[in-house]
């Protein structure tokens, strides 16, 4: 049995990114301070030692401009990964992302492909306040032509990262601040965790919950808590948002009756909704003993302070008292 | 406006009556006092009659269906009305209009009909709005799931869940339930639904509805060996002397049968132990000042009880006069609701079947019965304990514990002993 | 009647020896079927036979002509929502381009894209845009993947006045410029964006000044001269091809049409329209050049009129033969 080789989620994607970049020469990485400052986050460092200039491109800000460049790219034979540094900044890149890349081979009947990746860390926890902690994965799902990727572990990150660079779409890829440094299980060789693959993390007969990104982890704790009380949670990655895998979802919600779905992002108009809806409207509908219920980012921009930017997104508390009420029949 | 026709309430007890047979179609003439329908109570048939002269209009119940008393049945146009107009001026002034299934359903949940919408023809409510409108409350999905596919109906769960919601949960304890204790089920029909046949024929099996009168009689008999606590004691008795005063009216060619004599003892027996001549009804006890014996007769689809009123003030003669002409209007089925009400006491006799003795389940809401043997030649000893050949007949009395000690049907079995042994003491 | 000075003449001299009569007799021919095309769409559209909007190019046709031959064979064309000139210059094939109006399933684009997005990827035609400037920004990329490959093919990509003032125009420049990248930025200036006259968007005389900005070379020439437009733009590509890097070159012309079908023109004269129609119009100004350069004749002149018409016919032709996409075909190209 292999010796477990634990690395944290930036290490796995730098990893990733390493392999790919050996791999194929097509592959190159460009983006702000990806170069000698090693991005924002650290993920890209060590990298343009490296590889050099030519494939760990710096650029100036501009945010249009690196999704348009990553576009061109694509279109004409390379596999660009593209990082906006922090998520809000994709913003500035909609109009390329949304009327171009994710439009291109509809609009041409099928003819060309894109197939760029544009990796980003959204989310809050760490005080950086509204403009530097969004979570916008649910617009780029609303736009046909992009998928969307999630990944909430070291491993998943790394799997998923590479199935993305493969894949000949454009794939937006999202990160999350707070999981940066923590570890998990990665090998060292290269291996895919193929996109569209929803994961059952942790099985249970009385409550599905679905959970992404640093949710699911905050889940998987909520579940250690609840299992105390005789309250079995059976918790659910989908890793890639769109096209989502539902199969999977349904399946639990059919075995447990109840579903709770838990995102960081705002609950109006968030990712929870098309959960939901999917259930509501599958053979689970038989099969539910209470409403299904979503626990997700409150209506309000991030705040500064720490306290109230706890209590904007859900916690580990707030997931364990959710799914005790929605198990015992209070709703 | 139509003259509305409603189900009569024949007795003061009376709830609900089934229709047995309709005697008229909608459209046909009738005169006042002509019978309509037939119905019956109690196991004993009734006829409804028009009120007036008209036109049978709008007849809303069907043959099986069991109708709440003061329930309009039918309508009678009087001779100067119109059809079509007469139907408008029913459903307006019925509001809301609804079939009688779904009032049943609505009633039974306490659900205010006024708050469903009707998705029937003019509006009126069905029974699926009705059971969507309690649906859209009271039940889950998955409890809907397992109620349809096991035959449950919801509105009978009783709902655990939010609000009392019922849950698949709820169903599945419902389901338990019902395969360890089959409860007595209100029979509900589907008037909107065609009925099922009541027999059908099966390579193995003949299947027959639990309908009428056996329907009546299974629930009753349910009802009463459930509720009440039976004590049953059994005596023999000594018919030597009974016999010979049989035999002397024999020989002067009248008749006395073993049945009238029983009957004429209890009344007798009862007026010295006045517990056993009791009605329980709720929380009362019913002493009776008078002896108002039922005697179970026996019919080719069941049991009727006729009842002889103030036994204890008839003489054995009318009182077999009594029983004979019970007995004969029970054969054909003509027996009036007071003719089988009111009675305080029952004795029911198998002795004619070969029955040595048996025990009886009490007939609510009377707290005693007596159930009789044959006659039989046995062997007793006499006074010198030499074992003499003796015509013998055992007897055996249920009461209800609740209201009947042991020692007070002890008794009354002893004083019933006595004077069937010495017949005299019946002038006492 | 243009007259032609002999200065005009003696300028072009050379560029006419080096093109020859074929080359130029071509270019002429192009800039006729590209009207005729444009026409053509125009009167289908009232009739009702093509739907949506279009946008006319007619008045244009010497900056698309020119700039598509000063190119080579693997070059890369981006252009904008104004372009079935580009296209066809580019050597689209007129019937799939009719089709793809049409919305039949032999166009260009299998009916899904229409006027604005019609592209020819395999002849490296990465399509029109119906975003303003929204093909700049991915000329950067295919400019970079240009150099990672180390080919020698450039990327043109045309754009309006109007994309001069996108923020895409200028991260755009700015990042070909700091990286050198093989691309011939060609603004083809009409005058006006949609209703917005240059002399009230830009506070400039020449968008070309805004190359200097980010340090890369910016021209202006006469876009009604597919002869002017043909030398600055082969001029930049050479460069370009050199390893020299990126160049802006402003095309001046006018549009003879409002900006799409429902424009009113409120916001210019009918005489305005008609002096640059009978003064300085592109395709009689060229055909002059050439009957006077002794390379055709009157008669040769009226039949390109001629056959263009007739290529456009058999286009129409082709297109109504054409059928319709399947429905049940309609999740196709979403993803690859």
């Amino acid at each position: 049995m292999p010796e477990l080789r634990e690395l944290t989620y930036a290490e796995a994607l730098r990893e990733g990114l390493r392999q790919l970049m050996e791999e194929d020469e097509r592959v190159f990485l460009i983006g702000e301070d990806i170069g000698v400052y090693g991005g924002a986050f650290g993920v890209t460092a060590g990298l343009i030692e490296r590889f050099g200039a030519e494939r760990v491109i710096d650029t100036p800000i501009s945010e249009a401009g690196i999704a348009g460049a990553c576009i061109g790219a694509a279109l004409t034979g390379m596999r660009p990964i593209g990082e906006i540094q922090f998520m809000d900044f994709v913003t500035l890149s909609m109009e390329q992302l949304v009327l171009q890349a994710a439009k291109v081979r509809f609009m041409f009947g099928g003819k060309a492909s894109v197939p760029m990746v544009l990796r980003m860390p959204g989310g809050s926890g760490t005080g950086a306040a509204a403009q530097h902690s969004e979570s916008l994965e649910n617009w780029f799902v609303h736009v046909p032509g992009l998928k969307v990727v999630m990944p909430s572990t070291p491993y998943d990150a790394k799997g998923l990262l590479r199935a993305a660079v493969l894949d000949d779409n454009p794939v937006i890829f999202v990160e999350h601040k707070l999981l940066y440094k923590t570890k998990g299980h990665v090998p060292e060789a290269p291996y895919v965790v193929p996109l569209s693959q929803t994961k059952v993390v942790r099985e249970g007969a009385h409550l599905t919950v679905v959970a992404t990104s640093v949710m699911v982890g905050r889940a998987l704790q909520a579940a250690e808590q609840l299992a105390e009380e005789g309250i079995q949670l059976e918790v659910i990655d989908p890793r890639t948002l769109k096209p989502l895998d539902d199969a999977p979802i349904i399946e639990s919600v059919k075995k447990t009756g109840r579903a709770l779905v838990v995102h960081e992002a705002v609950e109006m108009g968030g990712f929870g909704g098309e959960v939901v809806a999917r259930i509501a409207a599958s053979e689970a509908f038989d099969y539910l003993e209470a409403p299904i219920r979503r626990l997700a980012g409150l209506d309000i921009p991030i705040p500064y302070n720490r306290e109230l930017e706890y209590h904007t997104v859900p916690q580990v508390e707030s997931i364990v008292r959710e799914a005790r009420k929605l198990v015992r029949g209070e709703y | 406006m139509p003259v509305p026709i409603i189900m009569p309430k024949f007795g003061f007890t009376l709830e609900s009556c089934e229709i047995v047979q309709w005697l008229v179609r909608e459209g046909d003439r009738v005169r006042s006092g002509d019978p309509i329908c037939e119905v019956t109570t109690d196991k004993v048939n009734m006829e409804v009659e028009a009120p007036e002269d008209g036109v049978i209009h709008q007849i809303l119940y069907k043959a099986g269906d069991v109708v709440p008393v003061t329930q309009v049945i039918c309508y009678l146009l009087r001779p100067n009305e119109v059809a079509e107009t007469a139907t408008a001026a029913i459903a307006a002034e019925s509001a809301p209009s609804a079939t009688p299934l779904a009032r049943r359903i609505a009633e039974s949940n306490q659900l205010d009909l006024a708050a469903v919408q009707g998705s029937g023809r003019d509006g009126k409510i069905m029974r699926r709005d009705v059971e969507q409108a309690l649906g859209k409350v009271r039940a889950t999905p998955a409890a809907r799931r397992l109620a349809a596919e096991h035959g449950v109906d919801l509105a009978e769960v009783q709902g655990t869940g939010r609000g009392g919601r019922v849950q698949g949960t709820d169903v599945q304890a419902a389901l338990a339930q019902r395969a360890a204790e089959p409860a007595a089920p209100l029979i509900k029909r589907d008037t909107q639904e065609m009925p099922p046949p009541n027999i059908a024929e099966h390579a193995d099996r003949r299947v027959v509805r639990l309908e009428g009168m056996r329907r009546t009689i299974a629930q009753r008999l349910q009802k009463s060996f459930q509720s009440a606590p039976h004590i049953f004691l059994d005596t023999t008795v000594d018919m030597s002397a009974i016999e010979a005063l049989r035999a002397t009216l024999k020989a002067r060619g009248e008749k006395l049968s073993v049945t009238a004599v029983l009957i004429r003892a209890c009344a007798w027996a009862l007026g010295r132990n006045p517990a056993l001549n009791a009605t329980l009804e709720g929380d009362e006890i019913s002493y009776w000042r008078n002896a108002n014996i039922g005697m179970a007769v026996a019919l080719q689809d069941g049991l009727i009880v006729p009842v002889i009123h103030r036994a204890e003030q008839l003489s054995l003669y009318a009182i077999q006069q009594e029983v004979d002409r019970l007995a004969a209007l029970a054969r054909e089925g003509k027996l009036t609701l007071d003719q089988v009400s009111g009675g305080t006491f029952t004795v029911t006799n198998m002795g004619m079947f070969g029955v040595d003795s048996f025990t009886a389940i009490i007939n609510p809401p009377q707290v005693a019965i007596l159930a009789v043997g044959r006659t039989v030649r046995s062997f007793v000893p006499d006074a010198e304990g030499k074992p003499i050949l003796k015509p013998t007949l055992t007897m055996t009395l249920s009461a209800d514990h609740r209201v009947v000690d042991g020692a007070h049907a002890a008794h009354f079995l002893r004083d019933l002993r006595d004077v069937i042994q010495t017949p005299s003491l019946l002038a006492w | 009647m243009i007259q032609l000075s002999q200065d005009l003449i003696q300028r072009y001299h050379d560029l006419i020896e080096t093109l020859g009569p074929e080359t130029l007799k071509a270019m002429l021919q192009e800039m006729h079927l590209i009207r005729a095309f444009e026409e053509r769409a125009e009167q289908l559209y009232m009739q009702g036979k093509v739907h949506g909007t279009m946008h006319l190019s007619i008045g244009q046709e010497a900056t698309a002509v020119g700039a598509a031959n000063a190119m080579q064979e693997g070059d890369y064309l981006l252009n904008h929502h104004r372009g079935h000139g580009h296209c066809m210059a580019w050597g689209s094939d007129p019937n799939r381009m009719m089709a793809e109006f049409m919305g039949k399933e032999t166009g260009y684009c299998r009916g899904r894209g229409g006027s604005m997005h019609i592209a020819d990827v395999d002849a490296n035609n990465l399509g029109a845009n119906g975003i303003v400037a929204g093909g700049i920004p991915i000329a950067v990329g295919v400019g970079l993947s240009i150099k990672m490959r180390r080919t020698s093919q450039v990327c043109l990509v045309i754009f309006g006045d109007g994309a001069a003032n996108e923020g895409a125009f200028h991260e755009a420049l700015n990042m070909a410029s700091i990286w050198a990248l093989p691309i011939v930025f060609l603004c083809e200036n009409n005058q006006y964006a949609m209703s917005m006259p240059v002399q009230k968007a830009f506070n400039i005389e020449n968008i070309s000044q805004r190359a200097a900005a980010y340090g890369l070379p910016g021209v202006t020439v006469d876009g009604n001269d597919p002869l002017a437009v043909y030398t600055a733009v082969s001029e930049a590509a050479a460069r370009a091809r050199r390893g020299e890097g990126a160049t802006l070159v402003e095309a001046k012309t006018y549009r003879y049409k409002g900006h799409s079908k429902s424009d009113k023109q409120a916001y210019r004269s009918r005489e305005e329209v008609r002096f640059w129609q009978e003064n300085r119009d592109p395709i009689m100004r060229f055909s002059q050049l050439l009957l006077t350069a002794g390379l055709i004749s009157e008669a040769e002149a009226a039949q390109m009129r001629e056959r263009a018409i007739a290529i456009i016919d058999e286009a129409v032709a082709f297109s109504e033969a054409s059928p319709a996409p399947d429905v049940a075909d309609i999740m196709d190209g979403v993803y690859a």
